[in-house]
Order: structure tokens, then sequence, then C-alpha cells
């Protein structure tokens, strides 16, 4: 093989719960059979961002807040690929909102990891969109990313893991890379990763996760049942984790984007620009079109 | 019924008022304004005049001039017809036809001293010299039960005054209405006739003008956003992402109808921070892409295409620039954009600004710039402007014959497989590293717009960064034998020089002939190459010149400031030729300042 990436030392700090994602990615991969050529991870602007540089595998060190665009323009331009775009909650809920928004709706069959940690880590411990009230001075209301993306009717799969509990994450992330490759979707999965020097909630938030699927009435093809328990755990001081959404079986009427655009798998990246292959097609063209 | 009586008033000059014998007046080139509120129907008439103009040989340029709403408020088009190629606005107008009083207005300045005013006396009353009223939405509400169909009425009228066959005539609105279904037709040439014999019931009306046949034949109607559209699917172009924006808007339609029969993906993006973002990864992916905005679109994407500089991925951006800054005038026409992307960004990267001058040149460069991005793999602007992207034009028919698709070096797994060490950023000598498209089995890339070592790997080393700047910054001189070359026109002894690019163009020409007729020679450098400024056609350019007039539509001079700060040494030949009201050059605004030496 050719020496082309040398996976470098991480630059986050010891005991940082990215590297429970990272750790997990890496599994998660091997474990769904993606050929490790074909994966391709996109990584945002922030401590987690760097998670590329830590990998043997294809990267793209994204602009902040612009993972989703480019990791959107990498899977509509070579379907074959496996893409896998990982940032920070100040990168992706942030400066990020209109891109994640969208991902949603557009539903192209690629894997987002937010890493959560409810604080500006890199740039030393602002509040962040999903900072509590009372965090270093925030009076605004944090954010939920489950809940904004159980509101969005869309075939997909959600789901929300903790870097404190890296068996879950691996199964999560398998299903969600599985989803990917059939084309059946986005995957969002929001992972709830401490930053141990500025937010360090390791301890509060293991105390507080709940397992949705434990609950009464557990049924994530139903967003609406998922919604009234997310509320109904996070009103009683908890947090949800788990597999929010995924749909009950495979519709093959709405597919992941790539696939409504590209039935053949055949994109841009991969289509023969010739000019002599394409001569009679581009000849009846300007024919016709002028 | 009755028919309204047609409200003339006298028309001076030999060719007599009404009931004066009609002498037609014989001309080669001729230009109709047609105005009113959105929804009259204006556009229609300047397409129905164009297509008979058409099938008598005659070349046509129409600009409009419409204001950045859905309907209502007035809007006009101009259009022209030509023995001879045009490319640029008649800087008079020999009839006016006026749906709302404002189209008088708007006209009157530019309607040349034996022009006529068309309008419809049903809406509303001139008092001016020249103009013949007709009740067009009346006649045709009357007769036909819907107003609406008033424009093909005033065609009818326009054919009569300007002796139009019939038959032809007629064919043009067969053409038009057959897909409309036969009611649609049926009524249209109801309204035809009802516009054609008001206007022979007036004496002295007909056939005051003969526009003579000429000889295009074979050419097509086109506007500029569609000759890119074009140059890009058969340049190799695949992937597009853009942001709905005028007058950028056309080459993403194009693209969404042409590309999908060629494995091409087109998508609307969310927003322009998106729109650019998505080329880069699509381009990272290995295809050859682009997007299309204007100024406000620009603005966004400039964070992207510096991030596409120093990650040294291939993307083109289409800027058609309207009047900035902020949402400035949507549908009007500047230049205005070229000193930002000089300079676009924060921070330094190599970045290629090329320029049509024609819609033919729009398909070419296009083509060329595809070819730059991804041989030197680094962003390239493709700079328009509103007149060239939007105004019909009669243009040669695209062909095949100078299409060339290089893609630099771009490894295949079976060369990638013979390397010991493949590095996304290898230091190479003109600073271009091989290209390996992720997927490929057994190799991996790493691509980061933070500063990187040759594998791509994030770095803050002071000798590596010296290094990566030289690289990047390096392949703006070795580029420059594959830039486009300018085009030059005129005499090759004259000492007077103007230099232009874009929609300029054609204006610049027209104000070549006129100034050779007056004796004066000029030589005329349509640059097409902006940035790197092009000192290697420039200096001699400039050199054999006593003076040179850089024209364009810019409040400071942009172009010429640029090329000052590029060849000081020729700092006091330059002279400026600038208008920024929103519209295109006359010819006469050139001629002028030249002939009198300012």
């Amino acid at each position: 093989m050719v020496q082309s990436v040398k996976p470098v030392a991480s630059t986050w700090c010891p005991g940082c719960g990215d590297f429970g994602v990272l750790a997990a990615v890496k599994k998660a991969v091997a474990e769904a059979g993606v050929p490790v050529h074909e994966e391709v991870l996109v990584g945002g602007i922030g401590c987690s961002g760097g998670i590329h540089n830590f990998i043997e595998t294809n990267g793209i060190h994204a602009l902040h807040g612009r993972l989703l665009a480019q990791a959107v323009g990498i899977k509509l331009s070579n379907p074959g690929l496996t893409v896998i775009a990982a940032g920070g909650d100040g990168d992706g809920y942030a400066i990020g909102m209109g891109h994640f928004m969208h991902a949603f709706k557009k539903n192209v069959s690629l894997l987002y990891i937010v890493m959560n940690n409810e604080t500006y880590g890199l740039t030393k411990g602002q509040a962040s969109p999903t900072s509590r009230i009372g965090y270093e001075g925030n009076i605004e209301h944090p954010f939920d990313a489950i809940l904004t993306a159980l509101s969005i009717p869309v075939p997909n799969f959600i789901a929300r893991t903790f870097s404190g509990d890296p068996k879950t994450m691996i199964q999560v992330l398998v299903e969600a890379i599985k989803f990917n490759r059939a084309n059946h979707g986005f995957a969002f999965v929001e992972d709830l990763s401490p930053c141990v020097t500025y937010n360090d909630t390791f301890k509060d938030w293991r105390a507080r996760v709940v397992d949705v699927a434990t609950l009464p009435g557990y049924n994530p093809a139903d967003r609406q049942t998922m919604f009234r328990l997310c509320v109904e755990t996070m009103q009683a001081g908890k947090i949800p984790i788990g597999v929010m959404h995924r749909p009950a079986a495979p519709d093959p009427s709405s597919p992941g984007l790539e696939l409504k655009l590209l039935p053949d798998k055949i994109g841009p990246a991969r289509a023969d620009i010739g000019l002599e292959s394409n001569r009679v097609a581009y000849e009846k063209l300007l024919r016709t079109a002028a | 019924m009755t028919t309204p009586a047609a409200k003339t008033t006298p028309v001076p000059g030999e060719s007599g008022g009404p009931g004066a014998p009609a002498r037609p007046k014989e001309l080669t080139d001729l230009a109709v304004m047609i105005g009113g509120q959105g929804g009259d129907g204006t556009l229609t008439v300047s397409d129905l005049l164009g297509r008979y103009f058409r099938k008598r040989g005659l070349y046509i340029y129409t600009s409009r001039n419409v204001l950045s709403r859905i309907r209502g408020g007035h809007a006009d088009a101009t259009m022209r017809a030509s023995r001879d190629p045009v490319a640029a606005v008649k800087p008079d107008v020999e009839l006016i036809v006026a749906f709302d009083k404002e189209a008088a207005e708007i006209g009157r300045s530019e309607l040349s001293p034996d022009g006529a005013i068309l309008y419809d006396s049903s809406v509303f009353q001139l008092d001016l010299p020249n103009s013949v009223g007709f009740p067009f939405a009346t006649l045709v509400g009357g007769a036909v039960g819907q107003p609406i169909f008033k424009n093909t009425a005033a065609y009818g009228a326009i054919s009569v005054m300007m002796g139009f066959d019939p038959t032809q005539t007629r064919a043009v609105i067969e053409e038009r209405f057959t897909r409309r279904g036969p009611e649609a037709l049926e009524k249209n040439l109801k309204a035809l006739e009802i516009g054609r014999k008001a206007a022979l019931e007036v004496p002295g009306l007909a056939d005051r003008w003969h526009v003579a046949d000429g000889e295009a034949q074979h050419q097509i109607l086109t506007i500029g956003n569609q000759a890119v559209a074009l140059g890009f699917v058969v340049g190799g172009g695949r992937f597009f992402a853009g942001y709905p924006i005028t007058p950028a808007t056309e080459i993403m339609e194009y693209l969404m109808r042409y590309l999908p029969a060629f494995h091409g993906v087109v998508r609307q993006a969310e927003d322009e921070l998106a729109a650019v973002n998505m080329i880069i990864g699509a381009a990272y992916a290995g295809a050859r892409v682009m997007t299309s905005t204007s100024g406000p679109g620009l603005s966004l994407m400039t964070e992207g295409i510096g991030h596409a500089g120093t990650a040294e991925v291939p993307i083109l951006v289409a800027d058609c620039q309207r009047v900035g800054p902020s949402t400035g005038e949507p549908t009007r026409h500047e230049q205005s954009d070229l000193a930002h992307l000089a300079h676009l960004g924060h921070g330094e990267y190599p970045r290629v600004i090329v320029a049509p001058g024609t819609v033919e040149d729009c398909f070419e460069i296009t083509i060329e710039a595809l070819n730059l991005a991804e041989r030197w793999r680094l962003p390239v602007i493709l700079l328009l402007d509103q007149a060239l992207c939007q105004n019909t034009t009669t243009a040669e028919p695209f062909n095949l014959s100078k299409v060339v698709v290089d893609r630099g070096t771009r490894l295949t797994a079976e060369q990638v497989a013979k390397l010991d060490v493949y590095q996304h950023y290898q230091f190479t000598p003109n600073g271009v590293s091989p290209y390996v498209p992720p997927g490929t089995p057994g190799v991996f890339s790493q691509v980061t717009g933070n500063e990187h070592n040759e594998m791509g790997h994030v770095s803050v080393n002071p000798v590596n960064r010296v290094k990566m700047m030289e690289k990047r910054m390096g392949k703006l001189i070795h580029i420059v034998p594959e830039l486009p070359v300018p085009h030059l026109f005129g005499d090759e002894r004259a000492k007077i020089g103007i230099i232009g690019y874009g929609s300029t163009f054609g204006p610049i020409r027209e104000a070549q002939g006129a100034l050779d007729r007056a004796g004066v020679k000029t030589r005329f450098y349509n640059a097409r190459t902006l940035f790197p400024v092009p000192k290697e056609s420039l200096d001699p350019f400039l050199s054999a010149m006593d003076v040179v007039y850089v024209v364009e539509h810019n409040y400071t001079g942009q172009f010429a400031d640029l090329i000052r700060s590029a060849l000081p040494q020729h700092h006091a030949k330059l002279r400026s030729i600038r208008k920024y009201d929103g519209d295109s050059f006359r010819s006469p605004e050139i001629v002028a300042p030249i002939q009198g030496g300012q």
C-alpha cells in the first residue's frame, strides 16, 4: 500500500469525550464493512473538527460551520463514498445552523456526528448554543437538536449517544453507516462529549442520561411518541439518549437524495467527461438548446 | 362595432403628417423600444419583432429594463435589428411603443429626430410631436374579448409602419402561438389583423421605414448566461450548486435542463455559503464544478473561495456583475466587482479572473476556465456583467471545434500503486501537486484550509509555511502562458488605444467604427484575462500607444487602477471612461471623450 496519510497525535486534552467518538468511528466503520478507501471524513472547525487527522482515511477539513455543505457536495458527486461529517455544537448549531436544518430537508445519505460539549472549548470556554442558562453568564435558552430533528418529518436516522457509553455508541454508528450505505437517507447522531477542561459534565451526564429504549411506549418509527418521551424525560431533569428515529421499513419511493438524482449511482466525479465519448450528445445539445 | 378613431399628432419633417404621401426611409439598423406595465406583454412584442427580423436575415440585440418585482411597475425592452453583427444598444431609437406613459417619457430622450411614438390611447393620451395613438386595449377587448392581446395588435400596427411582408408577419404569430393551442392562436391572429387595419386606416402611417434584408441565416439567438451553461456542459462540468440571484439565475436554470442527461447534478442551495462549499466538496471528490452568483452572493462566497485557494480545490465561480454594493440595483448593469475579486478574501492565495467579451466568448472561456482550474488546482472567477449575461444577441452557433478537456495530473489507481508515497500537497516545480480522487483503492488524501504540510496535516512550521506560500502563489507566475489572450481590433498603427472587457466589447467596437469614419484611428485591447494583470500583452500594447482609454462601468476606474499598479511606467498614458448609471454604454459616450482628447 502507498504511504499517503500518517495519522497524527491528537490535540485533545487527556480525558476528552471526543476520544470516545474517535474510537467508536474507527470500530463502526470496520464493523459496517466500509472499504477504507471509500471512507471520507469531513471535519469542522473546533477541537472536534480535527478528528480526520487522527485516522488513516480520506479527509477534508471544512470551513467553520460549512462541513455539511461540503459533505453533501462529496456524496452527490460520488455516491459510492461513505461520507461522515463530524464537528462540534458551535460549528453545527451556531454558525452552521442554516446548513444543519437544510441537511434534514435534503436527506442525503451521509452521517453527521455532532460532538456536543455545551461550550466553545478551543476558544477557551464561551457559551455555545447548547449551554445551560448560567454557564459563563449565558442567559439564552439552550438549543435541543434532537427535538428539532424529530420535528422534521423526513425518513432518516436520528440518535443521541454519550461518550461515557462507547459500546452503545458503536452500535448506533454501525446502524447509521449501514443506513447511509443502503441509500436510505441522512443519519444524525449527537454525541454528548464532555469538555474536561471548560465544562466537565461527565459525572453529571452519567447520572442523568436515560436510554429512551427503556421507556414505556418506545417506538422510534413514531416521531410524535419520541418527541413526547424526550420532552417528558427532559422535564424530569434527565437527558434522553438512544435511537430517536428510524423508519419502520425502508421506503423505496423516498430514498436518499443521491439516489433520486443519480439512480445508476454514477455521479459527477465518476462521469466520463471526455469530448469524444460525449460528442454525439453534445452536438445534439448545441443544436437544440440555442 | 364602431372603431374608435386613432389619435395622431402631426409628424414634422419631409415624411409629413397624416395624409402626406408615404416615403419610406431605408434603414440598415433600427431600434424599437417597447415599454409598459409588467404584464402588458412588452417582451412579447420585442420577441415577435425579433422573430420577424431574423426571418429577414438581420442580426438582433435586445436589452431589457425591468424592475426587481414579479408583476406591475414599468418595464421596457429595446430591440435592435441590423444588417451587421451588433452587440450594443443602439444610441437612438426609431420607434417607441408605449403601453404606459412612462415608456414614452423614458424613451423620448433617445428617440431619433424622425422617430415616432406609437401608444395605447385607451390607457392614456400623449400630446407629443410624432406620436400616434391607437386604443389597442379597447379595440382588442371588443373584438377578441381580452384586451391582453393588445401587444399582438401593436405588432400588427408596427408591421404596417415598417412595410413588413404580410405572410411572414403572420407566420411569426403562428410560430410563436401554435404551442399555446388553437384558441390562443386564433385570438392572436385576430388581434394582429385589428392592429394592421387600424394602422392602414391612418393616412401616411404605412411604410414609414423599410429595413433592408440581411444575410444572417444560420446564426442563433442566445444570451451570455446560456452560452456559459453550454460551455460548462461540453467543457466537462458536471456539478453545479447555486442560489437564485439576478442576473445569474439563468445559468442554474439552463443547467437544470442540461446536466441530468450527463450524470450531472444541479442543486439549488440554501444560500451562497452552502453553494460554494457544495462545489468545493464535489471538486474534492473529483467533479468539474461551478457556481454562479452576483455581488451579494459573491460577498458570501468570499470565505469559501479563499478556502478553495489555500486547500487547492479547483472551482469555477461565475460572477454576473450588477449594480452594487449591498442589494444595489439587482436588474441593472455595472462592472464594479473587479477590485474586490482581485483582492478577494482574507489572507493571500492565487486566483485567476477571466472575462469573455461576447456570447461566443462566454462559451469558449468557460471551457478554458474549467481547464485552468483543474490543471492548476485553484479558484477561477468567470467575470461577467448584466448586459452580457442577459441581453439577447444573434451569435454564431456554438460548436465543438475548439473544445479541449484537460484535467491536469490526475493519477489512476494503477499509477498510484507504483508510488511509494503519495502526498496530496507534494511540492513540485510549478506548484501543482498530482491529484487522486478519494475512493481510489490503496491511497488516501487529506485536504484542509488550515496551513498544512505536504501530507495535508495541519502545520505551523515556519519553514513549511514559507514553502507552501511559495508553492501556491508561484502558480500565478507559472500559469501565465496558459491564460486566455486578449483579442485585438482596429488599426495596428493607431496611437490611440482602448481597453475594455465584458459587454463593453460591443459599444467599443461600434465606437471604433464611428471614430474611423471621422478619421480617428484606434486599437482595441479586449482583455480576456484580468487577473493576474496580463502584463505580457499589456506592456507592449501600452508602449505602442500615445494615449489609452480604459472603458468600464464603475465610479473609481477599477481596471485602470489594476493596470496602473501592475505597469506604473505607463501611468501617464492612461485615461478612464467610466459609466455607473446602471445602463450600458452607448457608443457616442465612448466616441465623444476620445474625439475630445479628454
